[in-house]
């Protein structure tokens, strides 16, 4: 088994282009969607006013909205920002009242949610404080606030609050970054998976059967060498992005770590399902793309699932091992969950490997 | 050492190999002849436990193969008809492989490689990819990597096939010296009869999944006994003048060969006239005569009527 394990390696050392270019295409397109700048990306939004808003509203919203770093809300004439957004060369412009908003929007895109979510949250927070705040002395109460807000005893509070907010901004960049890893992914360990069939082919395979090994022990080398090359890709570019560009990805790695393994168990087993189905190692190679972006565009790799509307695509996203990694890996990085939060994502993920294995194994048999 | 009882294959509903007998002997070199499809390579899968048989049984030293293919593991060695090799390794990497999957290592692993890459005559060449090696050369390896845990029986698969007249000059070579000189059981098979003819004690000619002949290449030959071979060139082909020949009933095969025809008839049977005859009639130029003892080839084509190749 680890002669077999040792051997994969030794083959991708005199071929690593393929699982290569698949780390170089995630990190590719994880740079271009979450854009180029990294911790400095942003996005503008234009901001105008409602004729009754009043100066100092206007000063307090755009204060309280541009606390978060990476959006930028832009003061601007009503008639230029209509005018950006119907041409669209921007995607949306937000109307300040003394006391509500209104989005004017183009396209509703995974970023346009985002902000919207956003503003939504600045704006019912702010009117809640000035709920209570109405109850008692107003300046009293905002300089407390200030106050407990730049309390150095009181920074962990602090802290969760900024998180909570900023995570609104970090979850697009994010939600590329978990998207186009796990499927690229796919690809690399789908492809690697195919050294079995591979193997059949040329007739190896053979000589592997005859010899004293087990068919398992050969079976197991395979497999173990797909599940880690998948992981490794996966890790990599999370590190990537996390050292490179500063991309936050919490303090959870372990958990991170056991999402990425199941996942990559889920994926491999799918694989030997396929292999159990198709007849010869072409047909694999054809139909390993379709797999790969069916799965990712329907469990929400390409844009957040939160968008979709359609039933059916929602009710389809629920077969995709993809979106339960998804899934599991925004509540470990954003949310901070830890195992026992992400028992359900992650157990359905191993149910469904331990399936697909099951059936892909005992296919693959029946036709030897 | 080895036997098959009735050893039966059928791929759907069609049977590839139709109970099959064969023993082989310690020390034995036994080769198994026979044209493409006849069902030598099902044999063989069985024997080494790749394939399961439809019915039947292989017996290694008396106990069922089938029962615990684990006993003929570590006795047999495989040269698979196609190169089964990782070609992107270097030939020194695939055996290292190979011979680590048989449980050889370190020292002893190294010591291993380098004889067979010397029987083989390649120890100059192992750092290279394999993918880089001519046709010969690959089957050369594929053979190596079937000898490094020192299997008591070697089977090997039409081992010669699609390679230049040198490497299959050294193939042969180094089946006759393993066989000789080591002590090795070989199972050769075949469609060329010249290297079964060369390498093999004893003979089994296979037709459509069944054994057809068996026994020592003289026992073979003695089918013919009664018979001879007449070899005759001619200038060109003449078709029209093989069927007539084959319709005359004192001849019992006639087949064109590339430089005219093959005769096989009973012996002294003075025949000699009325095929000058028949050739006159059709106006044939015959450019010479050779009245021969029978080969193997003559042996198939006497029980079947066809070439071993076509
Ligand atoms: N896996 C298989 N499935 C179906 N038919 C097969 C299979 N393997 C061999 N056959 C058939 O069995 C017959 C014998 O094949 P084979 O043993 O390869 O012959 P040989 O090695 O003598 O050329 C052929 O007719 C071949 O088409
Ligand atoms: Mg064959």
């Amino acid at each position: 088994m680890i002669s077999v394990f040792l051997l994969q390696w030794q083959r991708l050392r005199r071929a690593p282009i393929l699982v290569l270019s698949f780390l170089g295409l995630t990190i590719l397109f994880v740079s271009v969607l979450a854009g180029f700048g990294g911790p400095n990306s942003q996005f503008t939004i234009y901001t105008y006013g409602d004729p009754t808003l009043e100066e100092e509203n206007r000063d307090k919203w755009l204060d309280r909205l541009n606390e978060e770093g990476n959006l930028t809300f832009h003061w601007v004439e009503e008639s230029e920002a209509v005018e950006a957004v119907t041409s669209r060369s921007a995607g949306m412009a937000l109307k300040l009242m003394n006391d509500d908003y209104q989005i004017l929007i183009a396209v509703q895109d995974p970023s346009s949610v985002m902000i919207e979510n956003y503003v939504y949250q600045v704006f019912s927070e702010e009117l809640r404080l000035q709920e209570v705040a109405s109850h008692v002395n107003a300046d009293e109460f905002y300089s407390n606030l200030d106050k407990v807000m730049s309390d150095p005893t009181m920074k962990v509070t602090t802290e969760s609050l900024s998180g909570e907010e900023s995570s609104y901004a970090f979850d697009e960049r994010l939600h590329f970054l978990f998207g186009m890893t796990l499927f690229f992914s796919i690809y690399t360990m789908m492809y690697s998976l195919m050294n079995v069939a591979e193997e059949k082919r040329v007739g190896t395979w053979d000589r592997l059967i005859v010899s004293p090994l087990y068919k398992w022990q050969v079976y197991t080398g395979h497999l173990l060498y797909s599940f880690l090359i998948g992981m490794i890709q996966i890790v990599v570019a999370f590190l990537f992005f996390q050292v490179v560009f500063g991309f936050d990805l919490g303090e959870r790695y372990g958990t991170l770590l056991l999402v990425i393994g199941c996942f990559a168990f889920a994926i491999v087993s799918l694989g030997m399902l396929v292999m159990g189905l198709v007849k010869r190692s072409q047909q694999m190679q054809a139909v390993i793309p379709i797999l790969a972006t069916a799965m990712a565009m329907l469990g929400g790799a390409y844009w957040p699932i939160e968008v979709v509307s359609n039933e059916i695509m929602l009710a389809l996203s629920k077969g995709m091992p993809i979106y339960y990694g998804l899934d599991a890996l925004k509540g470990a990085a954003i949310y901070n969950m830890g195992m026992p939060e992400l028992l359900q994502p992650i157990s359905i993920m191993l149910l469904f490997g331990v399936v697909c294995m099951g059936i892909g194994i005992n296919l693959m048999e029946r036709r030897a | 050492m080895l036997e098959t009882e009735e050893l039966k294959k059928v791929f759907k509903g069609k049977p590839a190999v139709d109970g099959v007998n064969l023993y082989m002997d310690e020390g034995e070199s036994v080769g198994l002849l026979g044209p493409n499809g006849a069902g030598k390579s099902t044999t063989i899968s069985m024997i080494s436990s790749l394939i399961k048989p439809t019915s039947g049984d292989v017996k290694l030293k008396g106990q069922s193969v089938l029962k615990d293919p684990g006993i003929i593991r570590n006795v047999l060695g495989v040269v698979p008809q196609e190169i089964a090799l990782y070609e992107e390794l270097t030939a020194y990497e695939n055996l290292k492989f190979f011979g680590r999957i048989y449980g050889l290592k370190g020292k002893e692993l190294d010591l291993k490689i380098q004889e067979v890459l010397e029987i083989v005559g390649l120890r100059d060449r192992q750092k290279d990819i394999v993918k880089t090696y001519s046709g010969g050369m690959q089957r050369r390896i594929n053979m190596a990597a079937a000898m490094l845990h020192e299997p008591e029986l070697l089977i090997m698969d039409e081992p010669t096939v699609g390679i230049d007249p040198q490497s299959r000059t050294h193939i042969l070579d180094t089946v006759r010296h393993l066989n000789q000189e080591k002590g090795l059981t070989v199972l050769y098979t075949s469609h060329y009869m010249e290297e079964v003819e060369r390498l093999c004690d004893r003979v089994y000619i296979m037709d459509h999944g069944q054994v057809i002949a068996s026994g020592t290449k003289d026992e073979l030959k003695s089918i013919l006994s009664g018979e001879e071979t007449i070899l005759i060139d001619l200038d060109r082909p003449y078709p029209a003048l093989v069927t007539d020949l084959q319709s005359h009933e004192g001849i019992r095969q006639a087949l064109e060969t590339t430089k005219g025809l093959k005769l096989i008839v009973p012996k002294g049977s003075k025949l000699l006239g009325s095929i000058f005859q028949i050739a006159e009639r059709h106006q044939a130029q015959i450019l010479n005569v050779n009245v021969q003892v029978p080969t193997l080839e003559d042996v198939f084509l006497h029980l079947t009527g066809r070439k071993l190749r076509d």
